[in-house]
């Protein structure tokens, strides 16, 4: 007889099918407390609020952004008669289209600015910054689905699975667990699974809404790539979430209470949330500072003095005119067969370009040096690293305006190389009433801004992500060691 | 079966349990007595795996519990003093998941019914949340999924404490039913009607030595009170 029930007794439960009976009991138990019940429509609200806040957003920039653009090029082709150059100094204004997933993370849009004024012979930084437009309650910062998903979702997860281990320790649950040959190990996976189903049941409609948000808003040709990167946004966060999974479980297991447990996991959640990235940033400002707006102002000033601009008696001029007159082999500006006021000003445009693209570039890269000092710390506080990747894949990102910016810049050189060139070809020497009309205006093409693709963004954000990942995979393995060291007898 | 070979636990300096010989064969019930901190739950402890032996060898149907305590684990079943459950879940539920963590078997809704049955617990009190369960109901549920688990051998740790008279009683018969399917039973009490209601053996345990074994049917209820109380007094000196 004994040998018999011995040798029932002899198989033990599958891993596996230990993990999905926790898992679905944990589930169960979710569902009829009222603390599950409560936060399940608490989060879904939010994140419905904010994404439909975010789609209504999007949709009235892209209109705001559409017209004004539009208005723009129709107001510069209907310029009249004038002198071409009195026309790039007239200028255009690139109004940045506004990103499709900037409804889920509007990053630094609103303070970076949205239009450039192209005009001559000034790169201009970006106006019309939403953030100094609003009041003090913007400070406080919007309900965006970042906020929702890196804020909000990990102290969901907190107060849901503190006492996920530390719990069944103190009621005596655990001890009756184990008791039936259940490895500690298997107990904190079943939990953790269990919550990564809570979490997916939140992330998987907000991955289809925001794909179809994708597939539905973005321009034809941008409509994979805006897909792409809604995958990757929410693939990302699942991963920065999982990573909180897996510390709360680690913290469960470890501490030696529920109590202990909830205030450790709350101190990290304060800081990682709100004390690192102040921290990290005020860090990083130190480390590598930036020029102040007056002395970039000063520097640019100094460079662009070099230059001679519209002054004949500069001695730069005086030798480029010289240059010209020598290559055309003539004596007199009157005898050139070409504008030298056309060329004087192209000339004096190069120069400006090659003083805006050093110091433009040497400012972008202090700011990749801050950013990545920034973002080293997130392989222990992990919302310096995700924040950079949601808004790279967002598009909302320092990268992305600074491309739109170069773009913005690229096309103000169009502008002026366009009604220079038409100085050169067109005036002659004191004809100061020389006019061009549309023809030329119609000539200049339309700022036609296309974002980058998001393999370019995520190249962007390659360090960041992989912090996130690393974090992630930090925090499992502190789980699973957790766990193999939890104790039901001190 | 379940043995224990010269098993010893030291804390420090403190010798919790000094070279413990026994052996409780399959179908005998064996109650150890004797007073707080004589290394009972100790001894219940170091059969679990839950603690390592300073010395010795706790093996459960064979198996070292030391050595492998998840294998170990997986031939007994354990009821504690109070069988704790999940308040939200019905008392089918509680042995379904209990018992599928135990054994990994899918057991259908009407299985389950008839070990709470078993047990002593009605279906419809079965199908009701623990939360509202009197703690003679959710001893009925650990003795549901003891009989669910279906193994050699069965710790209990003071499993009739608070119980009242008649549950402790509905408790000594389930215990009876396990044993006598053959599991080797090692309870844990201070409740001296139940010892020698159940067992066959009772052991007396002092400082954390085995002091005393008596046959259970050969000792009267007075016997066996002089010989607690002699061994609880010691420790009190």
């Amino acid at each position: 007889m004994s040998a018999v029930i011995d040798s029932l007794a002899a198989r033990p439960p599958s891993q596996g099918g230990a993990v999905r009976a926790i898992a679905n009991k944990e589930w169960l138990e979710l569902r009829r407390h009222p603390r599950g019940r409560l936060l399940a429509w608490l989060i879904s609200t939010l994140l419905l609020v904010s994404l439909l806040g975010g789609v209504l957003h999007h949709e009235r920039a892209h209109q705001e952004r559409d017209a004004a653009q539009q208005g723009d090029h129709e107001m510069w082709n209907s310029q009249g008669a004038k002198d071409p150059h009195g026309a790039a100094h007239f200028g255009q204004w690139a109004f940045k289209p506004p990103s499709l997933l900037g409804l889920a993370d509007p990053g630094v849009d609103a303070y970076s600015g949205g239009a450039v004024w192209m005009e001559a012979h000034k790169r201009n930084d970006a106006q019309f910054r939403s953030a100094r437009d609003s009041g003090v309650a913007a400070r406080l910062g919007g309900l965006s689905l970042a906020f929702v998903l890196q804020v909000v979702l990990p102290l969901v997860i907190i107060v849901l699975g503190f006492d996920a281990v530390s719990g069944e320790r103190e009621r005596g649950t655990l001890r009756q667990l184990m008791a039936h040959g259940l490895p500690a190990t298997t107990l904190v996976a079943g939990k953790a699974l269990a919550m990564l189903r809570a979490l997916a049941y939140l992330l998987v409609p907000l991955l289809l809404a925001m794909v179809v948000a994708a597939a539905v808003m973005a321009e034809p040709a941008e409509r994979g790539d805006a897909v792409l990167r809604a995958l990757t946004w929410v693939t990302a966060h699942g991963i920065y979430l999982a990573g909180f999974v897996a510390l709360t479980m680690c913290l469960s297991s470890a501490a030696p209470s529920s109590r202990a447990a909830l205030v450790l996991l709350l101190g990290l959640w304060l800081a990682a949330t709100f004390f690192a990235p102040r921290l990290a940033t005020e860090v990083s400002h130190a480390a590598v500072p930036l020029p102040s707006a007056q002395q970039f102002k000063r520097q640019i000033a100094d460079g662009r003095a070099k230059g001679f601009g519209h002054d004949e008696t500069h001695p730069g001029y005086l030798a480029f005119r010289d240059e010209v007159l020598k290559q055309y082999g003539v004596q007199r500006v009157e005898d050139l067969p070409v504008n030298m006021r056309g060329l004087a000003l192209k000339r004096d445009d190069e120069i400006g370009y090659a003083l805006y693209d050093d110091l433009f570039g040497k400012l972008n890269h202090q700011f990749d040096e801050q950013d990545r000092f920034r973002a080293w710390p997130g392989i222990a506080f992990p919302l310096l690293a995700l924040q950079p990747v949601s808004m790279a894949l967002a598009g909302t990102d320092r990268h992305h305006h600074a491309h739109f910016a170069d773009a913005a810049e690229a096309h103000r050189r169009v502008i002026q190389t366009a009604t220079s060139e038409d100085l050169i070809r067109n005036q002659k020497y004191g004809d100061t009433s020389y006019r061009a009309n549309q023809d030329l205006w119609k000539s200049v093409p339309a700022f036609d801004y296309h974002p980058p693709s998001a393999a370019w963004a995520l190249r962007q954000a390659a360090l960041p992500l992989a912090l996130t990942l690393l974090w992630a995979t930090f925090c499992g393995g502190a789980a699973a060691l957790a766990a193999r060291r939890l104790r039901v007898v001190g | 079966m379940l043995e224990a070979r010269s098993l010893t636990k030291r804390y420090g300096d403190a010798l919790a349990l000094d070279t413990l010989d026994l052996t409780v064969p399959p179908g005998e019930v064996f109650c150890l007595l004797g007073p707080n901190g004589a290394g009972k739950t100790t001894t219940v402890n170091l059969f679990l795996g839950f603690t390592q032996p300073s010395a010795g060898q706790a093996l459960v149907c064979g198996v070292d519990s030391a050595k492998d305590p998840h294998r170990a684990r997986s031939r007994l079943a354990y009821i504690p003093e109070t069988v704790t459950l999940y308040p939200s879940l019905s008392g089918l539920e509680n042995l379904l998941y209990f018992s599928r963590l135990g054994d990994g078997l899918h057991r259908s809704d009407r299985d389950g019914l008839a070990l709470l049955a078993q047990a002593g617990l009605d279906g419809e009190r079965a199908l009701k949340p623990v939360a509202g369960y009197s703690k003679g109901m959710r001893q009925k549920v650990g003795i549901a999924v003891a009989l669910a688990r279906n193994v050699g051998a069965l710790l209990l740790d003071e499993p009739t404490s608070g119980l009242d008279p008649r549950a402790a009683n509905e408790f000594a018969g389930s215990v009876e039913g396990l044993r006598s399917r053959g599991v080797a039973v090692l309870m844990v009490t201070h409740d001296l009607f139940l010892a020698r209601q159940c067992a066959q053996r009772i052991g007396i345990m002092q400082r954390g030595r085995l002091a005393t074994v008596m046959d259970a049917h050969s000792v009267d209820h007075l016997g066996l009170e002089q010989a607690y109380l002699a061994a609880s007094e010691e420790v009190a000196v």
